[in-house]
């Protein structure tokens, strides 16, 4: 007598917990699957666009930041270095290389949402082309850590923070089209982790 | 038996489906989208600039170069115009429609004399504007939108603190109104 309730039970159970279950989960995978990844970095150049992908719409649901247009550039963020550790602020990590494609270029770190850390004000937030200090054949190198180094220095909050670095290009000329993989983005790796 | 398994293949295929109607969907469900959040934070046709800390439509700024302001727009009655004139050594446009996808963007390079005089129109009242173009518009950009409603977002960069009041300026200076010919 209970069988065909009992079956119904099983059948929508399986579609609500599987249905949710499984949507919770691909939208906490955060690389989307219109990423690009070039090295440590990882930009979305069509999340702007109607072609966009919907795991990657957190930026259209919640967030509290704007989209970029294509003669913008889009913002790319770094969550792990190069050879694929996460970046912690126990480290200090250089990134550097040469200057990518663009106008003009603004690097900050912030938390892994991307929101920028409250620092001190007198420190430095973040760089920019026209701030950075460059060498000779104008590639540069920026060290982000707690400790204050010489040269370029973002500041970190102390203690083993995780961070992203936000590289965000403005009027790059290959934002938008499929040349984007031609840019040669800052290298990111950790240098001299633990206190010493 | 084959009646528990068909309850199971049921209950799989239904999984499927929400999970496919959860994720299109999500953007409308949530409120938290940015269309909505323009519309909360104030009235059309007004420039509103946001600031590092999140205001009370809980949007911000999260570059500390960057300042923002944002516009939105109802073209359904007569067409918008945006304009801003300043001396920033960047400045960029991108217009939305509601789902924000982008329709337009351009930067000062792009820009006709590094000004931004931008109208926005539905394509009947372009066909109106280019039969009989008024002479302010001579050196506009006419951008078609499919549906009328949206935001634009301008954003310019201060690279030091030295440009923030340049910056600043060029955004309380921009206007968003309506065009209505004269």
């Amino acid at each position: 007598m209970f069988r065909v309730p009992l079956l119904i039970a099983l059948a929508l159970s399986i579609a609500f917990g599987g249905g949710i279950v499984s949507t919770l989960y691909a939208l906490n995978v955060t690389t989307g699957f219109g990423a690009i990844r070039l090295g440590a970095w990882e930009a979305f150049p069509n999340a702007q666009t109607a072609a966009a992908d919907p795991y990657a719409n957190p930026p259209r649901a919640g967030a509290a930041t704007f989209l970029w247009g294509s003669a913008e550039g889009p913002p790319s963020g770094a969550s792990v270095d190069d050879a694929g550790g996460g970046l912690a602020g126990g480290c200090s990590s250089p990134a550097g290389g040469k200057p990518p494609l663009a106008r003009l270029w603004t690097l900050y770190a912030g938390n892994t949402g991307g929101q920028p850390f409250a620092v001190n004000p007198a420190l430095p937030a973040g760089l920019n082309s026209w701030t950075v200090v460059r060498e000779t054949d104008s590639s540069f190198t920026v060290t982000v850590s707690a400790r204050a180094q010489p040269g370029n220095w973002l500041p970190l909050p102390t203690g083993n923070v995780s961070f992203r670095l936000t590289l965000t290009l403005l009027d790059t000329p290959t934002a938008g089209s499929s040349g984007l993989i031609d840019l040669s983005m800052p290298k990111v790796s950790l240098l001299g982790c633990g206190d010493a | 038996m084959l009646k528990i398994l068909l309850a199971i293949v049921v209950g799989l295929v239904g999984a499927v489906l929400l999970h496919l109607i959860i994720i299109l969907s999500l953007p409308h469900f949530t409120g938290l989208d940015a269309y909505t959040r323009i519309l909360a934070r104030g009235d059309l046709n007004r420039f509103h600039l946001l600031s590092a800390k999140p205001d009370k439509a809980g949007l911000s700024v999260a570059d500390p170069f960057m300042h923002v302001a944002v516009c939105s727009f109802d073209v359904d009655a007569v067409p918008l115009r945006l304009q801003a004139r300043g001396s920033v050594p960047f400045w960029s446009l991108a217009i939305f429609d509601s789902a924000s996808n982008e329709i337009f963007s351009m930067n000062d390079r792009t820009s006709v004399g590094g000004g931004l005089d931008v109208v926005i129109a539905t394509p009947i009242q372009l066909t109106a504007l280019r039969k009989a173009l008024p002479e302010q518009l001579a050196q506009s950009i006419l951008v078609e939108v499919p549906r009328p409603d949206g935001y634009a977002v301008v954003r310019t960069l201060a690279p030091r603190r030295s440009f923030d009041q340049a910056a600043q300026a060029f955004l309380q200076e921009a206007s968003c109104q309506d065009f209505t010919g004269r």
